[in-house]
């Protein structure tokens, strides 16, 4: 076993575990934590997928921006807010469950048939990029790529993503603004 | 594994590193308030005090490691680690020298403004923890802090790399003196670059006199680092006025040490980033002259790390400097500074940088 591949299996165990724990566990700010171990493992697995754009961002998207957000959610409601969720039955299997664990079960299903019905090793795209040499080393530099990709061929999507987040912006803006006594 | 044990060497150095700078940075924060205050600061210890802050760490080493009975002892045990362990992170990616760098990655600068992020995740776990009201309260303000000014310092550093082109640390730095290969000028109009004109390199070709709005940026930078660092005048996280000591009041020995040693890290490490983005990193300010080659006697691997540690030092030293003379802002005026004034200050500076990148240079 290789380095990369060990190294493959660690964090793919840490990513599991932790998100398991983030689901199962009952403290809901622990879960939060937990769930920034998920996101680190994640962000390392796309390192080793050469992906390192895509880890950093994601990082400083999801770690930096929204699991700070959720923590500060959490934190104005308060502790009282927090223990009532803590009180909730919280048995794995339930009835009230059934909908969620059979929605679960069946996607588990259609994964483990996609992978034993794929031939990873011989898959087509995949000999053909090696033999065009159409394949990425670790010393690229991708930044160049993904900027001029975004301004080219993803522009449209790019566009409509700014207007939504200007919408949401404007819309923030409006919600927090101070009221007029009439 | 000689590969890997090179690393180790690294870490460990970068770690007493940092471990010695907070020592030297808490004597000199002392001695420096007490100038400004018309002091003598400490003096017993030791020829003019220089072994209190050793004094100060064996006192702390030696202290009890008390958990409030009402914390959340998972996280407010690990969350001096998560914030020192941030801050460390992020030297790994900053160049010293030319050559010189723990790890020359082709997206340094992204990689530190990540990194440095997931500091703000620990502050808050301390502060929610501890269970302590001027805690929460501390940690809130502190997050509501950094995630806004992480928005100016962000353009602002942008507007850097869209003159730079590149994220690779190591690259900006080379191109800010003598052994850039391409066209560098002093506010776009006189050519500074080797072989250019009869004066060429040292103080003309950093960022700043490259391009004049960059002034402005790297001004926006320095006030958003104050804040990301959480020092005056941008300390209400730990306003000890009103919060006792904010999100590291319950935290006692080595864990205080760890939240403090984090903090001068951070100093160090915000003003690091800001002397290779715009003041010309490992290069010297002294420029060739004619016959007179000033510059090419001054650049190298020795002069490099002399060069940055006192830049680095001359920008810790103003960041003491404003700590004991301006006054804490209140929340609703730092929040004003960062939206209405900085933000669109830094837009103005990243427009700029794109018209200057496409007409000028």
């Amino acid at each position: 076993m290789t380095m990369v591949q060990l190294l493959f299996y660690l964090i793919g165990f840490i990513a599991l575990a932790s998100a398991l724990f983030v689901a199962a566990t009952k403290n809901v700010i622990r879960s939060v934590f937990m769930f920034f171990v998920t996101l680190m493992a994640l962000a390392g697995l796309y390192v080793l997928a050469l992906a390192d754009f895509i880890a950093i961002t994601q990082i400083v998207i999801y770690v930096g921006g929204i699991l700070v957000l959720i923590l500060f959610a959490f934190m104005l409601s308060g502790r009282e807010n927090l223990a009532v969720l803590e009180q909730q039955s919280n048995r794995f299997i339930n009835a009230r469950k059934l909908p969620a664990l059979l929605l679960a079960v069946l996607f588990f299903v259609v994964m483990v048939n996609i992978l034993f019905k794929t031939d990873i090793n011989n898959l087509t795209w995949v000999k053909k990029s090696i033999a065009l040499k159409n394949t990425i080393t670790p010393g690229n530099v991708m930044v160049n790529n993904i900027g001029i990709n975004l301004m080219s061929r993803y522009l449209l999507p790019f566009e409509a993503i700014s207007i939504l987040l200007m919408m949401a912006l404007v819309g923030a803006a409006h919600l927090s603004r101070k009221e007029k006594k009439a | 594994m000689n590969f890997y044990l090179k690393y180790f060497i690294v870490a460990i150095g970068l770690f007493a590193f940092s471990g010695f700078f907070a020592l030297f940075g808490v004597y000199a924060e002392r001695k420096v308030s007490a100038f400004i205050q018309d002091r003598l600061g400490p003096t017993e210890t030791g020829k003019y005090g220089v072994l209190q802050t050793i004094a100060d760490v064996l006192k702390l080493l030696i202290k009890e490691l008390i958990v409030p009975a009402a914390a959340d002892k998972m996280l407010f045990m690990l969350a001096p680690a998560i914030i020192f362990i941030a801050v460390y992170m992020g030297f790994a990616a900053i160049p010293w020298a030319p050559g010189i760098a723990p790890s020359n990655l082709n997206l340094g600068l992204y990689y530190i403004f990540a990194i440095l992020s997931i500091e703000t995740l620990g502050i808050l776990m301390a502060g929610w923890g501890s269970n302590n009201k001027y805690s929460i309260l501390g940690a809130m303000r502190s997050a509501a802090q950094i995630i806004s000014y992480e928005i100016p310092a962000g353009f602002a550093i942008i507007s850097v790399v869209m003159i730079a082109q590149t994220l690779n640390l190591q690259a900006i730095s080379a191109q800010q003196g003598i052994l850039s290969t391409e066209k560098a000028s002093f506010l776009g109009i006189w050519d500074v670059s080797k072989n250019g004109g009869f004066i060429n390199g040292g103080i003309m070709a950093w960022n700043i006199f490259r391009a004049p709005h960059l002034i402005i940026a790297f001004v926006i930078y320095f006030i958003a680092s104050l804040a990301e660092s959480n020092r005056a005048p941008f300390d209400i996280p730990e306003a000890e006025s009103e919060l006792v000591a904010g999100f590291h009041t319950e935290f006692t020995g080595m864990r205080f040490a760890f939240v403090f040693l984090a903090e001068y890290s951070m100093m160090y490490l915000v003003s690091m980033v800001g002397v290779i983005l715009f003041l010309g990193a490992w290069n010297t300010p002294l420029p060739n002259i004619g016959a007179v080659h000033l510059a090419d006697w001054t650049t190298g691997v020795g002069w490099g790390i002399i060069w940055t540690v006192i830049k680095v030092l001359i920008l810790v030293g103003i960041q003491m400097w404003i700590r004991w003379t301006l006054p804490r802002l209140r929340v609703d005026q730092l929040m004003n500074l960062c939206w209405k004034v900085l933000t669109p200050l830094a837009f103005l500076c990243m427009l700029i940088s794109g018209v200057w990148r496409l007409w000028v240079m």
